[in-house]
């Protein structure tokens, strides 16, 4: 167990020189977690089909050195030409170089928590570490142990951010084994309105491991547009925790594509903490190599009068494995509550797997719950429909593909970016 | 439909009590309290047993000891102390039974109550009854027909002594002693049960079936199926039950062993209907069940039908493992949970051969303060080509206490296999109630053709004689919304 070592080699160099305040003690604290429970196991039932023991053998360390390879990989990245709000974080460390801030309104708030822990007092202490538990998730208390940096959006009141924020995330593995563990808080206050982008793309040839921690609330009339785009390459590895919390009468769309990446496990975690929500959530994961995607999502609904709808897709090539299980909870007294999920996916080769778990727990009466599953092979009827026109049958395979690809795609509300991802899937496929 | 009717209704379903609770006084020959390597040696000696199986039930004895009770179960009950529970007991009558005259007046007295008259079944129904009475079979009939045919329909202690060969090949082939703990445990301290065999060719004349009671008081019962289909055969098993009120939790473990051959055929069903304990959720008993079948032979088929209304806690996954190319797996099943009880059930299609085909139906009714979970596992092995599984599983909810969850598995390895699930959880229908209502059909009577239509899928299923009896223990269960 290097990684373990590793950890808490890092934890005590930190702990040497912090200074003890509020700040430390959640560290400190998170920390303890960590020690105690360790990392999980397969025996975990939340981890039954993700083995992380490869990823913990390996002797990553955190680092804070970029190299120039960074700067053009952004130039090369989908977002390059996207008129967006661009903060640029290098193996877990903001780089204020290569980020751009295009937003006129003073009062938004787009920046990085380092900063914002000192100049934005107030909604730092409110939110930060209030969301994404760290009871028996070892991995969300290893990150809170020992972020680095990480984004910091705050949306007041009656705002809209008029360009979307992108997030990029670059792990650059280029001399070492390198772990980044950056951190998001997001907060969008009451009837405001944002778009935010979450892009993981990585430099270099040795493995990388990013543990990435999302922590998103949002207030009562607010609209949250969330997309996460992951396309690292190379021997990549990494966890990605998102707790979103809504207030009444939140509106949200969320969208994960992931095109690439060793392995890949995301956990999304929406929580309604009042009346009238709607949330959105949409997924589509393409593997290939021996690639291993896991996409855990949960959507508790806690108050009565929401709504959920839930769809992810998945293609599955070579001897890749992709994993979902989503879970709804519908809880107590939270009636009137329409919840839907969907899980479809199509396997292309013989050593291809996936393992599906969808959930559904329910303990209110006066509800509308379905959930569905499939697993098999392109449609027949749509196919002898192209090939009667004279289509050939390989490329009537990757039109279907295409189409079904791309409706999750299409979920994405910017229209250049739609664009330029679609192009990257039919490449992939 | 005024709410306060609805209400009305629903209170009433909720507050029907068990009809089937009484107990029957008669000398018991009982083992002492508890469990030990000598309680487990006492049953053996008791049965009579061969060496060989003393030293099997012995291993699963030492294993059981290992274990620890499973946790990952969607509910919790209080821990079974099993020092307190008697693992054997026998009615002290002295059986060789050749007709029902020599059966003890009260033991009919309880059939009778229960509806299952030995004579009238014999007479009427045509169907083979193995009455287990507590842990020994005390009746057997229609034996010299099934003589006829080559069927072996017997206890299992009786086939231990009189074929020894085929139990010994068969017993714990599907569910071996090391499976789970409550598999250990009914390995170890197992009583009785029923043994069947069908050879070769042979369709067996008259769905057989065996009737379990739970009766003493503190006992345990642990039975032991094992039926096995020979080429080209077919059987068709009735497995139904109905127990006494008790206030302390009685624990059942029985294992059900199904094997089929080449073209073969079983069909189980189970009318499960033990007392589900109080109003409170005080009492009933524990029906921790293992039941697995294998599709040995090529086109062979298991079919599993439960319709399960009785118990405190049921938690049991009837499963078929699809060895053999071409062989069908098929589990329909519906639950129904009252006041406090919890039902944690479901199936596992493992699919092996090539061509196999699985279909799964479960029903999940939830009312009062119960629990009803679906848990499932679909798996399609890298050789298992051109598979395909249908699941289908919907939960109704009564009453905003109750509560219905769903747990599947699905795993696959190829790119041939087809798989396909999908569930709903709704409350009953508004609209279709209003839509009866306005064509004169009362609230009671909709509810009762609703809950009916909802199960009508799996009833279907049934052998004739069982509907009859299933839709009587839906009523008990539900009673004044089924009809």
């Amino acid at each position: 167990m290097k990684l373990e070592e590793n950890i808490k080699t890092e934890f005590h160099q930190y702990k040497n020189q912090a200074e003890e305040n509020a700040f430390f003690q959640m560290r400190e604290k998170a920390f303890a977690e960590f020690d105690k429970n360790g990392f999980p196991t397969i025996k975990n039932e939340e981890w039954k089909y993700t083995n992380l023991k490869s990823i913990f053998d390996k002797n990553f360390k955190s680092t804070c050195v970029s190299s120039a390879n960074v700067k053009n990989l952004l130039v090369d990245s989908v977002f390059n030409s996207i008129k967006a709000n661009k903060l640029v974080f290098v193996n877990g460390s903001f780089n204020p170089e290569l980020s751009n801030i295009i937003e006129k309104d003073n009062a938004i708030v787009i920046s990085n928590l380092a900063k914002a822990r000192k100049e934005n007092t107030n909604v730092f202490d409110a939110h930060f570490g209030k969301y994404a538990k760290i009871e028996n998730e070892s991995l969300n208390a290893m990150n809170m142990a020992l972020m680095s940096d990480g984004a910091f959006v705050y949306v007041p009141s009656n705002k809209k951010v008029e360009n979307p924020i992108i997030i990029m995330n670059v792990v650059d593995s280029t001399d070492i084994n390198v772990l980044s563990q950056p951190r998001n808080l997001i907060v969008i206050e009451k009837n405001a309105e944002a778009c935010i982008v979450e892009s993981y793309i990585s430099a270099g040839t040795n493995a990388s491991f990013i543990n990435v921690v999302n922590e998103i609330y949002v207030d009562e009339n607010a609209h949250l547009e969330h997309y996460k785009i992951q396309q690292q390459t190379g021997e990549s590895y990494q966890n990605n925790y998102t707790q979103i919390f809504q207030e009444a009468n939140t509106n949200i769309n969320q969208v994960t594509l992931t095109l690439d990446g060793t392995m890949v496990r995301n956990n999304l975690h929406f929580y309604m903490n009042g009346k009238n929500c709607d949330t959105l959530l949409y997924g589509l994961y393409i593997t290939e190599g021996s690639n291993h995607v896991d996409n855990h999502t949960r959507v508790d609904h806690a108050m009565p009068n929401c709504h959920s709808n839930e769809l992810y897709k998945g293609i599955m090539k070579d001897k890749s494995t992709a994993v979902f299980n989503g879970k709804i909870m519908v809880h107590l007294d939270a009636q009137k509550t329409n919840a839907y999920q969907r899980n479809q996916n199509i396997l292309l080769d013989p050593e291809a797997t996936i393992n599906t778990k969808p959930q559904l727990e329910i303990f209110a009466d006066d509800v509308k719950c379905t959930h569905g599953a499939t697993v098999g092979q392109l449609d027949e009827e749509p196919m002898f429909y192209l090939r009667s026109r004279g289509i050939p049958e390989d490329v009537a395979r990757k039109m279907l593909l295409n189409a079904f690809a791309d409706d999750i795609a299409e979920k994405i509300k910017i229209p250049e970016l739609v664009g330029l991802l679609e192009q990257l899937i039919e490449e992939k496929l | 439909m005024s709410e306060n009717q609805e209400v009305d209704i629903i209170d009433e379903v909720i507050s029907q009590d068990y009809k089937y609770g009484f107990s029957t006084d008669i000398e018991m020959e009982t083992a002492p309290m508890g469990l030990s390597e000598e309680i487990v040696r006492y049953i053996s000696a008791k049965k009579n047993e061969p060496e060989w199986l003393l030293e099997w039930r012995l291993k699963a004895y030492r294993y059981w000891l290992t274990l620890k009770e499973p946790t990952w179960q969607n509910f919790s009950y209080p821990k079974v102390n099993y020092q307190d529970i008697i693992f054997y007991a026998a009615p002290k009558q002295k059986i060789t039974l050749d007709s029902l005259d020599q059966v003890d007046p009260e033991l009919l007295k309880t059939f009778e109550k229960l509806g299952i008259s030995l004579t009238e079944q014999k007479r009427l129904t045509g169907v083979a009854v193995d009455a287990v009475f507590d842990s020994v079979s005390i009746a057997t009939t229609f034996k010299d027909q099934l003589k006829e045919k080559g069927v072996i329909f017997c206890a299992i202690s009786e086939a231990v002594h009189e074929h020894p060969e085929l139990v010994k090949k068969y017993l714990g082939s599907v569910v071996p002693t090391t499976d789970n703990y409550y598999a250990a445990l009914n390995s170890a301290v197992f009583s009785d049960g029923s043994f069947v065999y069908i050879p070769k060719g042979v369709r067996c004349p008259m769905e057989l079936s065996t009737y379990f009671r739970i009766n003493a008081e503190n006992t345990g019962q642990f039975e032991r199926t094992l039926i096995i289909a020979d080429d080209n055969s077919y059987v068709s098993y009735l497995e139904g039950c109905t127990a006494p009120m008790r206030d302390e939790n009685q624990l059942h473990a029985a294992v059900v062993e199904l094997i089929t051959h080449d073209h073969a055929e079983i069909k189980y069903s189970t009318v499960q209907n033990w007392y589900p304990g109080d109003k409170e959720g005080k009492g009933g008993i524990y029906n921790f069940v293992t039941k697995r079948g294998i599709c040995e032979g090529v086109h062979s088929k298991i079919s599993w039908t439960q319709v399960e209304t009785g118990s405190a806690i049921t938690w049991k996954y009837p499963s078929c493992i699809l060895k053999g190319d071409h062989s069908t797996g098929e589990f329909f099943s519906v639950a129904v949970t009252n006041n406090h009880q919890l039902a944690d059930t479901g199936t596992k299609m493992v699919h092996i051969g090539k061509h196999t085909k699985s279909r799964i139906v479960s029903k999940g009714i939830s009312a009062g303060k119960s629990h009803n979970s679906y848990r499932g596992l679909v798996k399609v092995n890298k050789k298992a080509e051109k598979s395909r599984n249908h699941t289908q599983c919907d939960s109704m909810l009564i009453g905003d206490r109750s509560g219905a969850h769903t747990f599947p598995y699905i795993e696959v390895n190829n790119n041939t296999s087809q798989v396909e699930h999908e569930a709903s959880t709704s409350k009953i229908g508004e609209d279709q109630l209003f839509y009866c209502n306005q064509r004169g059909i009362g609230t009671e009577e909709a509810i009762g053709l609703i809950v009916n239509g909802f199960c009508k899928e799996v009833l279907n299923q049934l052998p004739m004689e069982f509907a009859v009896e299933a839709q009587k223990l839906l009523a008990v269960s539900l009673e004044g919304s089924v009809g």
